[in-house]
């Protein structure tokens, strides 16, 4: 068995999940969501030491991935945290895992052949 | 600087000698009865890795370290998920020997606070997901 591919794995990309969370920002606007789902890219920035414009960015980049949704609430969008892509990404490892159990059940079979021998 | 990653961790006791298994890990022929079935592989620093999987996936390496009998680890890069390193240990235990696989996966610098970020408790299972991703 080959494990799935990361890029369609549970409709996420897992490198682009992990790269979002590769940077702290980034990291820290995800806590910031968990704590207050649907807050502003105004709010976020009200808590972070760099503009609102960098924290866009970095929204924008968290989109991408999939990892958070934005809607609009009246002039600004408010955003939400999306948990599925990381559930994408442990699809990934228990499937590397998967595949690591098997290679070791034919290793297990192919040293016991041997001992047979 | 610790670093993001994703790592898969797995054990198995067999029954035969270290030596044994090493040749298992270290013989093409008996590699390609369980990695994959075709492999080839250069047993040295540097050496060179290439496996061909039943689906036609391919993926070469590199080896890392060779420790006779002890340990044997490689990158190799799966399709469309960039290089991982593989790591076997080998332990002598009681009934043969504990073979261990350590492999971590795409990995990224990162600062090691995303496991003690405090979470809301709404999403403590995501901090249990990032946890699972995160190895220091």
């Amino acid at each position: 068995m080959t494990a799935p591919d990361p890029t369609t794995a549970a409709g996420a990309d897992v490198g682009a999940v992990f790269a979002a969370l590769a940077d702290p920002t980034r990291r820290h606007l995800v806590e910031a969501l968990a704590a207050e789902p649907g807050a502003t890219a105004t709010g976020l920035a009200a808590e972070l030491p760099i503009s609102r414009q960098a924290v866009a960015k970095h929204l924008k980049l968290l989109d991408e991935a999939g990892l958070v949704s934005r809607r609009r609430r009246g002039r600004e969008a408010c955003f939400e945290l999306q948990t599925h892509p990381l559930a994408g990404a442990v699809a990934w490892i228990d499937a590397v895992g998967a595949e690591w159990d098997e290679s070791f059940g034919r290793l297990r079979a192919a040293l016991g052949r041997r001992a047979d021998a | 600087m610790s670093t993001l990653a994703h790592t898969v961790t797995r054990a198995v006791v067999l029954e035969a000698p270290p030596q044994q298994v090493w040749e298992a890990l270290t013989d093409p022929d008996a590699l390609s009865e369980w990695l994959a079935p075709e492999v080839e592989i250069e047993v040295q620093e540097g050496g060179e890795v290439r496996c061909r999987f039943d689906d036609g996936e391919q993926r070469r390496g590199e080896v890392e370290l060779v420790e006779e009998a002890e340990r044997l680890a490689f990158h190799w890069w799966r399709d469309g998920a960039g290089p991982s390193r593989v790591e076997f240990v080998l332990d002598a235990v009681a009934d043969g020997t504990r073979l261990t696989v350590i492999e971590t996966g795409i990995a990224a610098p990162t600062a090691p606070t995303l496991l003690a970020s405090a979470w809301g408790a709404r999403l403590g299972s995501l901090r249990l997901v990032l946890g699972r991703l995160v190895l220091a």
